[in-house]
């Protein structure tokens, strides 16, 4: 294995050599034993002289190694199958890696753990063997590469990771991928709003990345250490350790770029609320403030904030953040200060008649079949604090949600927005005080909306209301709710419960997304259909439409007879978080509207009636998207698996440009084939390579080099005979390339001896190595060709590589240059793209430049397709010459077509 | 359904994720289950009791695996040990074996593997009390 720091050693060294010393990269041992005994090395740049004199001595002591500077072709060659294997083994730990997600696999974290250390070594070898390709040629690589591994190192180290987000992000643009920028309370307040359509503030979030920006521009982080070590090291309490650190956060300046956002944000948020002046809420938003570990309550909120007194306001609420509680917090649980990142909440604040929560079960429910709401006058402040007493409503979680207990008390104060700013206590009309403060339809109301968003986020649910002055009810916060120890751990008898139900169907077709829900089936036939679906139906339906996404955050299920679970349906499915089954075979047939269900798609089970026992097993039972691993991993897969170096003509495809190990892997492998295409222009050969000239009817000279399997016996003479290439892609190439009427194809009427002048003709020296001028070159083993037909001015290079693995195939291939005008080059561009494209190539086409890959095909397919490639330029090449019209493309499609079949029927 | 013991499991491992994951889908198909983090707590659970199968891992802080079914052999040959780690050498495995212990999976392993092995465990028991 190569080690980091055996790269950059390596990478010195070689810095530091001058020029003409610079020894190509040693032979791809892999080991990283570089031959550099014998030879003398500067190490210092300074020291200008001592190389020119070390230079001499290289020069005076080693004459030899002015030849043997070059490295052999053939080890270039298993360098760049090395980086194939490579860039194989680490396409498969992704997805490996990926399957893990899928549900059916236990992973643990040292899963996580040694599947990131596979393949750091794996792209770490990558960029090592690519260096090893093209010296020097793309060395910040490696610093790209570091930097994606820090990530990842901090991931699996449980610490935060806010890659690339905004200071500050709207909710409209927030979605649960940013739970770690914007923390839960905002991302959850923006889904619901955004996928169930509910009430919600209207606002931004000041990120995590706003905070650490903030910490950092007034390098806080220093201090904030310092004191922290004291308190640590008992040199000061607690609480004089977090005043010290708050008032260093009142104290700091919030630099200038948050400032800028924000005012954006607040400008945006002006026009969305009625251009009024804004008052704020401002709200801690904390990084695992309420998921794995619990914060919550721990910070500071601040009611009704005039925009002017904002930042003063947010420094507020981040020093909250140093409270004492949530330092010894930190301290009990093992986390460093500087892991600490607060994102907060901006929301334009709601005039909240009444307000409450609701828990959606209610604690003292042995039997889970009721959720609790409580309600007081006015803001919901001191309801959540316990500071005053609220009406608590008892309510059926089952439809149509009957009130089995009501409370009422004697609610003597309201906490109230103050007109100048602020908050402040104020008496309840005597009359009001002993009324209830909910009718029964806003009852009824938060009990349907408490289900929905448990239903949503799949789990018993704390969730803050309010009703505004309007009268709309207004959703402030949703979180996980902690059930009491024992609710979730009684041993009820699941497996004995189930086993009375009928199964209906069982293992039928694919779970696209996990879960347990019960309701009335409802068949939809036609889109129609769907303005009569009922809340809390079973979607049943032939065909996996994304038109069912309208209902979906009324369905409790979703089960269709065909589909695949990565359909576009499935994709809106798993955002709803809607228990589906697709491609179920003859559910349509086997159920009917009306029909009481239970789904189970866990087990993959539809169980005739209503389990409800079932339902809260599985609303109880954390869920796997939930679990810490599951998220450790999906995080980490977002730094490696992506793709954003799309397109190798595009001006970021460059080592700056790689954002994910995924675009490392294929920068190297792009990179890998390209430097090897170029590198036998530039490259001297090693002389003891097996070479020779074939020996064939066609006037076209082509010498071969064999670098290792290509040739079956050496040639006396010097020529090779066509018998004598043991090499599969050459063979193929040579195959197409002399078909009948590849060279002498009668449609064309090409008159043979203009085209063979044009065959001869030299290339212009730019595009060839000295050496070769005016030949045409194939470097060869017996799995691999390298073809450059000099074909003219056109020039035709053809890579390939045929093994039994299939991933390891590919062709890639350039056709460019050419001596008619622009316009029929083109065409004849048009006319390669066609064929191309035709026969399963990707293409890319620039002018007269055109460029053809396909990969991943089956050793004979690769090699039918390099046959094709044979024939195809053979025909192609005098096409510039007879293309004249547009309409001859046509024509010439045709007519290579015929040429085709003709070529390819047995 | 006829009333018949159900089949006791004991999980040991020290990764919560891995009972947390196990547990529902055994409570499901009808086991009993009791699921451990330390393995001191799981060595003094089995002196209280047997268990049908135990399925354990190897690494552990404290008393490792093999101490801990080594143990769990002595004091009740009858119960099925199934290794489930994610450091599978040919070695563990081997030593595995020479203990007793009915098969052995590397993690991270799919649902449906350990229940078809589990499955297995019980016939063995079955036709082992058969055979008695």
């Amino acid at each position: 294995m190569v080690s980091t720091s055996k790269f950059l050693k390596h990478l010195d060294t070689d810095r530091y050599l001058p020029a003409p010393l610079r020894r190509d990269l040693p032979a791809a041992t892999g080991n990283g034993n570089h031959p550099v005994a014998g030879r003398f090395l500067v190490r210092d740049r300074s020291l200008t002289t001592m190389k020119k004199i070390i230079s001499w001595a290289n020069r005076t002591f080693y004459p030899e190694q002015k030849t043997a500077q070059r490295v052999p072709f053939t080890t270039l060659f298993s360098r760049f199958q090395h980086i194939l294997s490579l860039n194989n083994q680490s396409m498969e730990l992704i997805a490996e890696a990926n399957d893990k997600l899928g549900g059916h696999y236990v992973f643990d974290q040292q899963y996580i753990r040694s599947f990131c250390e596979q393949l750091r070594e794996l792209v770490d070898q990558l960029i090592y063997n690519l260096d090893g390709l093209v010296p020097q040629k793309y060395a910040d690589l490696y610093k790209i590469f570091r930097e994606i591994n820090d990530d990842i190192a901090k991931e699996l180290s449980g610490r935060l990771v806010i890659a690339g987000t905004d200071l500050v992000m709207p909710y409209a643009g927030i979605s649960r991928e940013y739970l770690n920028a914007v923390g839960g309370k905002n991302a959850r307040l923006a889904e619901m709003k955004k996928v169930l359509g509910l009430r919600v503030p209207e606002g931004f979030a000041i990120t995590a990345r706003a905070f650490q920006s903030f910490m950092e521009f007034n390098e806080l982080w220093p201090q904030v250490q310092k004191i922290t070590d004291d308190w640590l090291q008992n040199r000061l309490g607690c609480e004089q350790a977090s005043a010290a650190i708050m008032a260093l956060i009142r104290e700091a300046t919030v630099p200038l770029e948050v400032k800028k956002a924000v005012q954006v944000a607040l400008m945006q948020l002006r026009q969305l609320t009625g251009n009024k002046p804004l008052q704020l809420a401002v709200r801690s938003s904390a990084w695992g403030e309420d998921s794995e570990f619990s914060f919550a309550g721990q910070y500071k909120s601040m009611l009704n904030v005039a925009e002017e007194n904002l930042f003063q306001c947010y420094k507020e609420v981040i020093a909250s953040a140093f409270s004492p509680a949530a330092m010894e917090y930190r301290r009990q649980n093992g986390f460093g200060e500087q892991e600490m990142a607060m994102s907060v909440a901006c929301q334009a604040m709601i005039d909240a008649a009444i307000s409450g929560v609701i828990h959606t079960i209610a604690p003292a429910s042995p039997r889970q079949t009721d959720l609790l709401i409580s309600a007081a006058w006015g803001l919901g402040e001191p309801v959540v604090a316990g500071q005053i007493s609220a009406d608590q409503y008892t309510v059926s979680r089952k439809k149509p949600h009957k009130i089995s207990a009501v409370s009422l008390v004697r609610k003597e104060k309201q906490l109230v927005l103050r007109p100048e700013g602020g908050t402040a206590m104020q008496q309840v009309a005597g009359a009001r005080q002993n009324n209830a403060c909910l009718t029964n339809e806003q009852v009824n109301q938060l009990a349907t909306t408490a289900l929905e968003i448990e239903q949503f986020f799949r789990a018993p649910m704390d969730i803050e209301f309010a009703v505004d002055r309007q009268g709309q009810l207004v959703i402030l916060q949703a979180r996980p709710l902690t059930l009491p120890a024992q609710t979730l751990q009684q041993h009820c008898d699941i497996a004995a419960i189930v086993s009375k139900y009928p199964v209906l169907m069982k293992d039928q077709g694919f779970i696209a997304q996990k879960g347990i829900g019960a309701g009335k089936v409802f068949v939809v036939n036609s889109s129609a259909d769907l303005d009569y679906f009922p809340s809390g139906a079973v979607l049943v339906a032939k065909y996996a439409s994304p038109l069912f996404a309208r209902v979906m955050n009324r369905a409790r299920g979703i089960i269709t007879d065909v589909g695949s679970a990565t359909c576009h349906m499935a994709t809106i499915a798993r955002e709803f978080r809607v228990p589906t089954i697709v491609n179920a075979g003859n559910a349509t047939r086997v159920l009917t509207t009306g029909q009481d269900i239970t789904i189970d798609a866990e087990e993959n089970i539809i169980y005739a009636g209503t389990i409800d026992e079932l339902c809260f097993y599985g609303l109880t039972t954390e869920r796997l998207e939930e679990t810490y691993e599951y998220r450790l991993l999906r995080r980490i897969l977002n730094r490696i698996e992506p793709l954003y170096l799309v397109d190798p003509t595009e001006a970021n495809f460059t080592p700056e440009g790689c954002r994910s190990l995924h675009d490392i892997i294929r920068f190297v492998h792009e990179k890998a084939v390209e430097g090897l295409i170029n590198l036998h222009y530039t490259q001297q050969h090693d002389p003891l390579t097996l070479s020779g000239k074939l020996k064939w009817e066609l006037p076209l000279d082509m010498i071969l080099i064999d670098i290792g399997g290509g040739i079956t016996a050496r040639a006396k003479s010097g020529d090779i005979a066509i018998e004598q290439i043991a090499s599969i892609p050459m063979a193929a190439f040579v195959k197409g390339l002399s078909s009948p009427g590849a060279w002498n194809n009668e449609p064309l009427s090409v008159d043979m001896a203009s085209f063979m002048s044009s065959l001869t003709r030299t290339m212009p020296t730019e595009l060839a190595s000295p050496k070769y001028v005016g030949q045409n070159l194939a470097v060869i083993s017996r799995q691999y060709a390298n073809i450059s037909l000099r074909l003219g001015y056109h020039f035709t290079i053809i890579d390939a590589y045929v093994a039994d693995n299939l991933n390891d195939n590919y062709i890639y291939f350039r056709f460019a240059g050419g001596v008619s005008d622009l316009t029929r080059r083109s065409r004849r561009a048009r006319f390669l793209q066609r064929i191309l494209t035709e026969n399963d190539f990707v293409v890319e086409v620039h002018e007269d430049l055109v460029i053809a890959r396909i990969k991943k095909l089956p050793a004979i397919d690769i090699e039918a397709k390099i046959s094709f490639l044979g024939l195809l330029v053979g025909f192609t090449r005098q096409l510039d010459v007879l293309l004249l019209s547009d309409q001859h493309i046509n024509q010439f499609v045709s007519g290579f077509e015929m040429l085709l079949k003709k070529n390819t029927q047995p | 359904m006829t009333i018949q013991q159900k089949t006791s499991i004991l999980i040991l491992d020290d990764e919560p994720i891995v009972s947390k994951r196990l547990k529902p889908s055994l409570d499901k198909n009808g086991y009993e289950v009791e699921t451990f983090v330390r393995s001191v707590d799981a060595l003094s659970r089995i002196r209280e009791r047997d268990f049908d199968i135990i399925i354990t891992d190897l690494k552990m802080e404290g008393v490792n695996g093999m101490e801990f079914l080594t143990e769990a052999k002595r004091r009740s040959p009858a119960t099925e040990v199934i290794v489930i780690t994610g450091f599978a050498t040919m070695e563990t495995a081997k030593q595995s074996f020479s203990r007793g212990v009915f098969d052995f999976l590397a993690k991270p392993f799919k649902l449906g593997e350990i229940l078809e092995v589990i499955r297995k465990a019980e016939i063995k028991r079955k036709e082992k009390a058969a055979a008695a």
